[in-house]
């Protein structure tokens, strides 16, 4: 590796470390508020479409909890873990880290923008989440009121999310974002370096 | 003017890499979700990940047996499953490597070796995460769920954007042009 594409991949490398330990020290701070904040809008989500609307969720020690007003009350209500779904949120931070100067005014508000779409992506997640939980877990109730066609879909939408969607997602979101800032970084290392030569 | 309609190509070629990374993550992950696939490639491949990372442990002076996916020591067990076998980075990854803009032959050359660099990486992950849980349980799910899944996705993506800018000025000596990575 040459000197210059070495510097360039230790100060990116410096940038997404402390971009990642930043967004860590936010996510862990704000989490609980966070959580809330998302329950409360999938509820809404999940309301909109149910008929009557009868769902209810919360948030409470880093679960998601599901209500539903027509469970039979013996059943018991179900839990979700709230971590797996939004600590994509550090890897947000670290990939807008990257950029040459991540704390100017233009990058912080992309950074933002790029929350916001995140936080987009975590309602539909746990839309899919709840969705998913009550086509496959809740026993008899879920084969009442599910066919084969609805339990596939839900569970394999929540499964994209868990097993691609959760990485990929801030990576889309950043790549999206980072192409709007200015030509200098949108031309990257190598084209610069071409010009210092 | 020309600088404008440069500007907007960029975007489109941008845009145009954004969507064909989505649409084979979704391809990538229906092929690797197939129960057939699963039963044939997935499993296997994610009980040798469990079987050479006991290996490792074993000589690192752990003492692990392993049944399965599943790596056991005297005071600890962990399941490898789709998550901690690597593949969802590999997916990231080999979706990002195909979407872009480069020569076939650059590109199978950039997938074997991402491959094998974010297989070894997460070898490292799954040793680090037994010793963990044996050692220092308390810090198990913090470090599995939060800090080790986003350092070998943080590490999938420096190797796609490596991978993306050394194409990118190769193509550029040869006087070819690229897009997405602009």
């Amino acid at each position: 590796m040459k000197r210059g594409p070495r510097r360039d991949f230790l100060r990116a490398a410096g940038h997404a470390l402390a971009g990642f330990l930043l967004g860590l020290g936010f996510w862990f701070a704000l989490s609980a508020p966070y959580e809330r904040l998302l329950a409360g809008t999938a509820e809404v989500l999940l309301r909109a479409v149910e008929m009557p609307a009868v769902t209810h969720l919360s948030s409470r020690d880093g679960e998601i909890l599901v209500e539903r007003g027509d469970l039979p009350p013996a059943e018991p209500r179900p839990g979700l873990p709230a971590a797996d779904l939004h600590f994509n949120l550090a890897l947000l931070a670290a990939l807008f880290a990257l950029d040459r100067r991540p704390w100017e005014a233009s990058r912080v508000a992309a950074f933002l923008a790029g929350c916001a779409l995140l936080f987009a992506v975590h309602a539909a997640a746990l839309f899919f989440q709840v969705r998913s939980l009550y086509a496959t877990g809740l026993g008899p109730w879920s084969a009442a009121h599910y066919g084969p066609v609805a339990r596939n879909f839900w569970s394999g939408g929540f499964h994209f999310y868990q097993v691609a969607g959760r990485f990929a997602a801030p990576f889309a979101i950043w790549w999206l974002l980072r192409q709007e800032e200015g030509t200098e970084a949108r031309e990257g290392p190598g084209r610069r370096r071409k010009t210092r030569t | 003017m020309a600088q404008g309609s440069r500007g907007s190509s960029q975007r489109r070629r941008s845009l145009g890499f954004l969507a064909r990374f989505c649409a084979l993550l979704v391809l990538l992950y229906v092929a690797v979700a197939l129960r057939p696939v699963d039963r044939a490639v997935i499993v296997p491949f994610t009980g040798a990940v469990a079987r050479i990372s006991a290996a490792i442990l074993n000589a690192l002076g752990e003492p692990v047996t392993v049944a399965g996916t599943e790596i056991r020591s005297t005071a600890f067990a962990v399941a490898i499953e789709n998550g901690c076998n690597g593949l969802e980075t590999v997916l990231l990854f080999a979706s990002a490597v195909l979407a872009f803009p480069a020569p076939w032959k650059r590109r199978v050359a950039g997938l074997l070796l991402g491959f094998a660099a974010i297989e070894l990486f997460n070898l490292v992950r799954v040793v680090t995460l037994v010793w963990i849980g044996g050692h220092r349980p308390a810090f198990f799910s913090a470090s599995h769920t939060i800090l080790w899944q986003s350092l070998v996705v943080l590490f999938g993506v420096s190797l796609f954007l490596l991978w993306a800018a050394r194409s990118r000025d190769t193509l550029a000596g040869s006087g070819q042009g690229t897009a997405a990575g602009r």
